[in-house]
């Protein structure tokens, strides 16, 4: 019985995970699509890699609050498989619940259900003492401080691009310039969660210094890296930024740039009667370079911001990236937290609070994400990625790094949180930096109406299935 | 799981600017109505006339689609009451452009040589003055890319202050023009005068409007 058992948890832990990289891990990968800075295929790809890794080297945290940190096993030594049922019941009624919620297509959050679940069945089986309430109260409070901070960052990050690039004289060369800054941005936030905390699941040990070091190696060579490339995709600035009008050469415009900066030279140095002459001249030159200009602007303009797009699509992989990585770690607890609680007491018999999250676990919850997203996912990728043209690079890049910053945070501090919410929330922070055309706000009522459903249903549906599961195997 | 989708909107910029293209095509069926009304075909302008007629009328259905779809809750990147305004100072340009319609066909009309040729290029600067601001409501779509700042922003400024110099003109050509129609007392009489002095207010309008517009796209410009 204890395997048919075993077999089950590992199934329905497996369904969960799978049913994660089915449907949550487009929110990371379908904006990137969308824009066209990466394939479908490539899309799949890279996200496999890095919610792999990340539910691999960063999931224990937000697993381990699963595992042990909301109910309080000591109530339950003198009978540890009822916890066991408990955990399979939750997993169960989570998968439920979501099936059924997006079958209605609402707004449901994988986490949202899995703890409200968690919570329910110990409440009523275990008593309400069996629950560490204030743990509890800590993860409610992270669900909607998560999606605000995600808008917080997504605001004031797009508002950072919108006044160093999309304001700028030149917003091309801008993005070049400030492109490099960025990356090392990005890569060191990535590169301090990968060296302080990932390597410990494969035992490297180094010294603060070194992981500092490495860290800053890594921003700096990413940082380089870009550099070079940047230099590669936008090398002429001339023809950019002074294009053959229809009626003057090139070396036209150039020149009476040229004179007028002389002139404007004469006039800051001059003083007097003079200088009000030289000023009158610097006027009627700019008044001939704008006539001249005037046509052959309209182009300029729209190539440019092509192009600073562009550029931005090479760091919304990036970002794509670092979102991917975020989701796995922090969505991966939901599926192996409750699994690898059960499977402990299953195969050891007594329920060890400070056990860690075996690798073991973490790898399979890894593996059944990969698995959804190459079956299911990839599918809801693609049609995210045609629907949402809305969001280019720039804006995306800014949303999805606002949003996989806070997960990254919060699964640091071991917090289960809606990577789906956050990403809403920063997506919500870069339209009001007046980023996008048209934001949706009823989707915020949808979003919280679901917490309010889901938290009680997760809980309802697990303690309904508590019972029968206890019959069956007990 | 797809809640990420649910959070765009339907952007109501591009209808925006179709809606200006339907305007733009009432507006520039003018030039032939009065080219027909000066070679005195009047068949051809109550055809024209109608023409701009079913015109205006796709545009209103353009403008209410607008509106069916700009609900509270869908926060823009503009004030939602100066997108309205600029929606609706486009209609009322088509309308004008309508009504000019209207007036021509209400009585076989004769454009007299005193004021011909000044009332020609009234009404060719007048389309002048609209197409500059059309050409505005053309940059919406890089205004939007740029957060509605920084050069881009910097070049709608400058589009404004000329439609502004071409309005500023067609008035000027607007005094010469009454001053020739009020001349030609004996060569027509009242009721035609009459028509004629509401149709130039009628053009006229169109010149104002296009300012109005132009100023109104100013406003929703970032001030930093």
């Amino acid at each position: 019985m204890d395997t048919a058992l075993l077999i089950v948890i590992l199934l329905t832990g497996f369904y969960m995970a799978w049913n994660i990289g089915a449907n949550d891990v487009a929110n990371a990968m379908g904006t990137s699509v969308g824009s066209g800075a990466l394939t479908l295929r490539g899309a799949v790809i890279l996200a496999s890699i890095l919610e792999f890794s990340g539910a691999f080297f960063f999931g224990s945290h937000v697993s381990k609050t699963m595992q042990s940190g909301i109910i309080n096993a000591d109530l339950f030594a003198n009978d540890p498989r009822i916890l066991v049922y408990g955990m399979l019941a939750a997993l169960a009624a989570a998968g439920l619940w979501l099936q059924i919620a997006s079958y209605y297509g609402w707004p449901v959050s994988t986490t949202h259900s899995i703890v409200g679940a968690i919570v329910g069945f110990g409440a009523v089986v275990g008593g309400l003492e069996a629950i560490y309430w204030k743990k509890v109260a800590f993860i409610i409070s992270s669900w909607i401080l998560s999606p605000i901070l995600g808008g917080i960052l997504g605001y004031y990050i797009f508002s950072m691009l919108r006044k160093k690039i999309f304001y700028a004289l030149n917003p091309l060369e801008a993005a070049r310039r400030l492109t490099p800054y960025i990356v090392f941005v990005v890569v060191s936030v990535l590169a301090l969660v990968l060296v302080f905390e990932g390597l410990r699941n494969l035992h490297f040990d180094l010294s603060l210094m070194q992981k500092g070091f490495l860290t800053l190696g890594m921003a700096l060579l990413g940082a380089g890296i870009s550099y070079l490339l940047v230099r590669r995709i936008a090398p002429q600035r001339q023809t950019v930024l002074a294009p053959v009008s229809s009626s003057y050469g090139e070396d036209v415009t150039h020149s009476l740039e040229r004179a007028r900066k002389h002139l404007q030279k004469v006039s800051t140095s001059t003083s007097g009667e003079l200088q009000y002459h030289v000023g009158l001249l610097v006027e009627e030159v700019k008044g001939i370079e704008q006539t001249i200009q005037q046509k052959s602007e309209v182009n300029i303009n729209r190539s440019e911001y092509l192009k600073v797009e562009k550029i931005f699509g090479y760091l919304q992989i990036m970002s794509a990236c670092m979102m991917a990585f975020a989701h796995g770690a922090n969505d991966v607890a939901n599926a192996i937290g409750p699994l690898s609680a059960a499977v402990a007491i299953l195969t050891t018999g007594i329920y060890a609070v400070d056990a860690p999250v075996p690798t073991w676990a973490l790898a399979l919850g890894g593996v059944g994400i990969v698995i959804g997203l190459a079956t299911w996912g990839w599918r809801v990728i693609e049609t995210i990625g045609k629907k949402i043209t809305e969001l280019t690079p720039s804006r995306g890049f800014a949303a999805e790094f606002g949003a996989a910053t806070t997960i990254v945070l919060a699964s640091r501090l071991g917090m289960p949180i809606s990577t789906t919410h956050t990403l809403v929330g920063a997506v919500l922070g870069v339209g009001f930096a007046r980023g996008l055309e048209a934001v949706n706000l009823t989707t915020t009522r949808d979003i919280i109406i679901s917490w309010l459903v889901t938290v009680p249903l997760g809980a309802i549906i697990a303690i309904v299935l508590f019972y029968p599961i206890r019959a069956i195997f007990g | 799981m797809l809640t990420i989708l649910s959070l765009f909107g339907r952007s109501p910029f591009a209808p925006l600017q179709s809606h200006m293209e339907f305007v733009a095509k009432c507006v520039h069926c003018l030039p032939d109505l009065f080219d027909a009304l000066e070679r005195k075909d009047y068949d051809r302008v109550e055809k024209l006339s109608e023409e701009i007629s079913n015109l205006e009328h796709d545009a209103d259905l353009i403008k209410n689609d607008i509106r069916n779809h700009l609900p509270k809750s869908l926060f823009l990147p503009i004030d939602r009451g100066n997108l309205l305004e600029i929606l609706s100072i486009q209609d009322s340009i088509a309308d004008k452009a309508e009504d000019v319609a209207v007036l021509v066909t209400l009585k076989p009309l004769e454009l007299l040589p005193i004021f011909k040729e000044e009332f020609k290029l009234f009404l060719h600067k007048n389309i002048e003055t609209f197409d500059e601001a059309r050409l505005i409501v053309k940059e919406l779509h890089e205004l939007v890319e740029s957060s509605f700042g920084g050069m881009e922003a910097a070049k709608v400024r400058s589009m404004v202050d000329l439609v502004a110099f071409r309005e500023h003109e067609v008035d000027v050509i607007q005094r010469r023009l009454l001053k020739s129609s009020f001349n030609a007392e004996d060569q027509c009489n009242y009721i035609s005068f009459h028509l004629w002095q509401k149709l130039f207010e009628n053009i006229a309008a169109i010149s104002n409007l296009s300012e109005n517009l132009a100023y109104r796209i100013r406003m929703t410009l970032d001030l930093k």
